[in-house]
This record gives C-alpha cells, structure tokens and sequence, in this order.
C-alpha cells in the first residue's frame, strides 16, 4: 500500500499540468458559450501521446485515469475518457476520435456527438461501433457543458461492428465508471478551488463570504467530497475490479446534487451566468449524473456483487 | 500508486484473524460482544488482551524497547480492523495501545514509560480518558477541573464526564487546569483506587458502560503524576487527539454491520426489493471512500506528512456511519428494540461518533481554515 504517485506518475502529471495550465480559462470569444471544446488542448494531448498512456510500456489504467482527472480539471472540455481510457480496453486499435459513449435510446441527446468521429454503443447484450456520420447530427443547444447533439435518423445498427457480447457490455460499464468518475473528481477539484478563491474575495454586509462558518463548512464538505473521489479513481484504474468501478461512480453520482447546489449557491447571482466559469464544470457533473444508470444503478450492482441475491 | 498489500501484510492479517478466531469464546456473540464498554466487554479483555500480547500482537507497532516489534501503522490498522469485524474484543484497551502509549514515549518521563508502557504492552491495564466536562466538550481549554500545588505534589478537585471505560478502569489520563492562562492545563496519570475518586455510571442513549461521570474529591497525587511539564499539556492532547481521530476503523465496522442487516433482511424475505438494495449499496461506496482516506493517513502518518486529510477521513467515516444508521432505522427497525444486538450496538456506538474526539463541526472547520485557507469563521 503506498498512496502516493511514482515519480514517473509525478513526471506524467507535471507535464499534463503544464499544459493544462494554459487552458484554465476559455478565450474571451468562448466565454459566454454553454462548452468550450478546446481543439488546441485536444491536439496537444494527442501529440504528446497523453491519449496513449495506458499503451504506453511502464503504464496503464492509473496513469491513463490521471490523464482524464487532470484534463478535466480545466473549464474547457476535450474528449479524453473514451479514447485514453474506455475504448483501449475493448479493443487493441485505436478509433478515431473523438469517441462518443452511449447507451439505451440512440434517438436522445448524446455527449460529444457534434465533435464525434466513432460511437461506442452498449447494445444491450452486445457492444456496437460504428462511425459518425456528422451529416446526420443535429447540434443541441443545452446548459450541459459538452457538445451534446442527435442523430437526426437513427443510424444503421445493423452494419456496425460488434465488438463482443454481455462480457464486452460489463467491461464498457466498468471502465465508463471509472471513466466518468475521474472527469468528476478533476472537475470537482476546480470548481471547489475556484469558489473557494471567490468566498475570499467577494463581501457581504462588510465581510468575506468565506468567513461565514455556514459557508466553510459546506466548503469543507466539496473538498471532502472531492479529495474522497480522487482515490477512489486511483483505486478502480488500479485494480481493474468492477466493485471499485462501482464505488468510484456511485460515490461521484451520489454527491453532485450537493455538490452542484452549494457551489452555485456560494457564487450567488453571478454563478447563474455563462460568463462565470463555474458552469463548465458543474453542468459537466450534471451530464455525468446520470450515465451508465447514475448511483443507483452503481449500488445495485454493487448489492448483486456482495450479496448476491434476494434469497 | 500501490493499493495491493504486501504478502508480508497479508500473513500479518491471517495472522491476527487466526488468532482471534481460535482465542475468542464459542459464545462470544452471544454472552460477551455486547459492547466494549459493557462488563462482559471489558470483563473479557483482561483476558484476551494479556493472550494477545503473549502473541506479540498487542502492541507490534510500538518500538521493541516498549515491548513492541517495531512495526509500523500499517499493522495498527490491519489489527485494529479485524478486532473490529469481532467488536472490539479488547475492549477498552485500544485506547491505551493507540494513544496513551504513544503519548507517553513521547512527553513521558523513563519512569512513567518504565512503569505504563509496560503494563500497556501486556494487556493488563485499562485506561479511561479523563478529558471532557460539562462545560468543556469540543472546547476543551474550558475545562475547570484544578490540579493545586502541594508540598508533594499536586491536589486534583474537579468532576469528568463521558470518561468511558471508568467503572473499570485502572488508570485514567487526566486533564486539569494548573494555571490561569487558558490552556494552562496539564496532564496526569492517576490510580482510579486513588482516595477521593468517585465514579457514577449513568444511563445514555449510547451503548451501555460509556457515560460516567468521575468526581475528584482532593485526590492527592505525586509529582511523578505529571506528564510533561506543568501547564503544557496542550501539545500532549493535541497529539493524543491526532491519534484518536483515526483510531478506529469505523468503515470497516460499518461494512461488517451492513453484512448482518442484509443477512436478516434476506432471511425475513425482504432484501429484493430493488430500494433496499440500492440503499445498502450506496453505503458501501461511502465505507470504501472511508477505508481509502484512513489508509491515506496511515501512509501520511509514515511519511510524516502534516495535512487536514485525517479530519476529511473522519468526515467520510461519519457520513458513511450516519447513512448506515438511517437504513438501520428505516429497514431494521427492531434493533433497538430486542432486535439483532450487533445492529443495536453499532448505531447506539455511533449516536456519539460525530461529537466525540472533536466534534463534526470542529472537523469541517480545520479543513476550511487549515485545508482551505480560509479565514476563521462566524
């Protein structure tokens, strides 16, 4: 047991950081937008072959989820989850991205779609691919903070490729999981850093908001929140075990409701508007809420693993 | 990152699980493991304890001058939570392992170490915590219990609450004010046959044997009573206090309570209903988040990293235990009333979890102003 990064995870991450550095706000043209997808972001973790970390010898899941926790720490979104993390473990090759996830009714909003090259598609009882036909994508304008958009016919399933059956399907919610909970756990950590910096600078009735004690705790209970998150991540990109997959995704999905409404409510009116940041993670959470079945779906499965069933 | 433990750790844990497993009574669910700070509790870990030292698992983690082996944290947690999954059958005795002791190697003078460490190590003593009074709880600086200056030594007049462990305990770790400054207080350690000493358990919601109330009546005690020096105490509680605070392992035992609620309501037919399922899974990722940040402080503790994380672990700890209590009183209702007593003992043990060894709140702030930078608050 030894809870701290390697110095190689420590070199990866000093890297990442730089370069996210860069991204920590939108340009001034972007900043009243719903997203801000951040093709130079996008291009500079393809070049410097962060997508390929869990390809890379001497890596793996770990690095591959830091990958995501960091990038996701920025306002700006890159698609990073499915193509560092979620497609290398159905597949050898690489697809081209950026990569949607999705599953249940193809006729509603997904993540991504707009900027999509390839869908991964949880069919039920088997895992489809297939390509984006950006032709047949309707944009949807949504306070989601991803590109979210539609297929305006539903695509031919039938020539999609098959990718493996119920085994393939488990593997997609694990790694989805763990996915989705690391994107919270970076985003989670900015967003709480930066209400946190406005409580200290923003007064009311001739004090700092971040004196108030109802304030601090609430504050202390998202970095909690947070801080708890982060190693449950480390913990299921390390073992590879759906139960840890479950209890990263359940832990993520099961504090955003509290999470999204103190952070809002500490930025007051102006945290309701697209020209403060906060909205660019907070309403990435609120997209994520729900994926692969939310909390409960993550905590039944959990009962099935530990407890088998009702009898 | 590392999350595996090592071969070396997992004989360990075989270890003590096998040792507790071929120690413990046949009846022990049934006759003793009532409680820690019930009679039968602490009646049985006069036995235990002394067996389990025999063992050389008492205390592996001190250093082997005090009768130790020299471990490290590490093999605390990894005893302390398989003593958990059997309800604590050393019953008050953690407390002198996991803090007292180490309080005393540190502040102690050679003969307090020569004459406590030594019981400590053996199993043959039990500690209470002289700590919280009325109108000093989570503010323990208002603490008006007064140690006076004697030709010998000093005179204690006073009265303690809580104080579990006290009906039976041999010793108690006292706080008391020797001074006019606020945090003027010292810390001693005194005999509970001690004339002048006068316990009175009284009934609480919390589990049985916790709540004593423990007068000082011009108890006279030696200069060799005093730990550290006079009126600085305040460095000894604050590193006691850092070692309560993640002393037990309060997620593991959560688990393991989970597990016998779900047992009964499988067996009374009511476990497929999907709400209950998702609500007892839903738990589990808040003792597993628990369980990760405890760990996080053990490897700080190694590291000799000074963070909040042992108060954000606490936080976690508590709100996994109050979830579990919540699904006890809506699924299991009848454990606090002639009802499975595993279930009854873990919510009455938690009623005080979150006020005890600095409250919620005094969490929530040392994470905002020292975690945080916050300023301090209104």
């Amino acid at each position: 047991m030894h809870l701290d990064f390697t110095e190689d995870q420590k070199a990866l991450l000093a890297s990442l950081e730089a370069i996210v550095e860069d991204h920590l706000a939108p340009p001034t043209e972007d900043r009243r937008g719903r997203y801000h997808y951040s093709q130079s972001l996008d291009a500079k973790l393809v070049s410097n072959g962060f997508l390929d970390a869990i390809r890379t010898p001497g890596m793996g899941a770990v690095e591959a989820a830091m990958v995501i926790e960091e990038v996701s720490r920025s306002p700006s979104v890159v698609e990073v989850s499915a193509s560092a993390l979620v497609a290398p473990h159905l597949l050898d090759e690489a697809l081209p991205r950026p990569i949607v996830l999705a599953s249940g009714d193809l006729s509603k909003a997904q993540r991504f779609l707009p900027v999509a090259k390839t869908v991964i598609y949880n069919a039920g009882d088997k895992v489809l691919v297939f390509a984006v036909d950006q032709a047949n994508v309707e944009t949807i304008d949504s306070i989601y903070a991803y590109p979210m958009g539609r297929f305006k016919t539903l695509p031919n399933l039938a020539s999609a490729r098959v990718i493996g059956g119920p085994d393939a399907v488990a593997k997609l919610h694990q790694w989805w999981r763990v996915a989705l909970a690391a994107e919270c756990a970076g985003a989670m950590k900015s967003a709480v850093d930066f209400v946190v910096d406005y409580t200290k600078q923003r007064k009311l009735f001739n004090t700092t908001i971040a004196s108030f004690q109802a304030v601090q705790h609430r504050l202390a209970h998202a970095h909690r929140i947070a801080r708890g998150l982060h190693f449950l991540v480390m913990k299921a990109a390390w073992s590879g075990d759906a139960f840890d997959a479950n209890q990263a995704a359940s832990f993520a999905q099961q504090h955003i409701q509290q999470l999204v409404f103190d952070l809002h409510q500490f930025n007051g009116g102006m945290g309701v508007t697209n020209e403060n940041l906060l909205h660019f993670w907070t309403y990435r959470f609120r997209a994520l809420q729900p994926e692969v079945g939310g909390a409960n779906a993550a905590a039944l499965e959990t009962a099935d693993l530990l407890w088998g069933s009702a009898a | 990152m590392e999350f595996a433990w090592s071969n070396e750790q997992d004989a360990y844990r075989r270890r003590v699980s096998s040792f507790i497993e071929r120690t413990l009574p046949k009846d022990w669910w049934t006759n003793y493991a009532h409680g820690i700070g019930t009679d039968a509790q602490l009646f049985y870990s006069k036995i235990f304890c002394p067996a389990l030292a025999e063992e050389g698992l008492l205390v592996p983690q001190w250093p082997k001058e005090y009768g130790g082996a020299d471990g490290n944290p590490w093999q605390q947690f990894i005893l302390a939570e398989e003593m958990w999954s059997w309800n604590e059958p050393r019953g008050g005795q953690y407390m002198g392992v996991n803090w007292i002791g180490p309080a005393l190697m540190r502040y102690g003078t050679q003969a307090q170490k020569d004459e406590h460490l030594t019981r400590i190590a053996s199993g043959n003593v039990t500690w209470s915590q002289g700590f919280s009074e009325p109108q000093a709880g989570t503010d323990l600086a208002a603490l008006k219990t007064r140690a006076e200056r004697t030709n010998s030594g000093f005179k204690i007049n006073g009265m303690k609450i809580w104080t579990s462990y006290a009906r039976r305990a041999d010793w108690i770790f006292l706080l008391a004010r020797t001074g006019p400054e606020r945090k003027s207080i010292s810390c001693f350690l005194v005999p509970m046959t001690s004339p002048g000493i006068k316990v009175v358990p009284f009934p609480g919601l919390v589990e049985e044997g916790h709540l004593n109330e423990v007068y000082f009546d011009d108890v006279e005690v030696p200069e060799s009573a005093l730990v550290g020096e006079e009126s600085k105490g305040w460095d000894v509680i604050r590193h006691a206090l850092n070692y309560e605070r993640v002393g037990l392992p309060r997620y593991h035992w959560a688990r393991r309570t989970l597990d016998t609620a779900v047992a009964q309501l499988k067996k009374e037919g009511r476990f497929s209903d999907p709400i209950v399922r998702a609500a007892a899974g839903r738990i589990v990722a808040k003792c597993e988040a628990a369980r990760l940040l405890t760990y996080l402080v053990v490897h700080q503790r190694i590291t000799g990293e000074d963070t909040v994380d042992p108060n954000v672990q606490r936080l976690t700890a508590a709100e996994a235990c109050l979830d579990l209590m919540s699904f006890l009183m809506e699924y299991t209702p009848d454990c606090l009333a002639g009802g499975d007593p595993m279930l009854e003992n873990f919510y009455r043990s938690q009623i005080a979890a979150t006020i005890a060894a600095g409250t919620y709140e005094l969490q929530l702030d040392l994470i905002a102003q020292r975690g945080l930078g916050l300023p301090r608050g209104h």
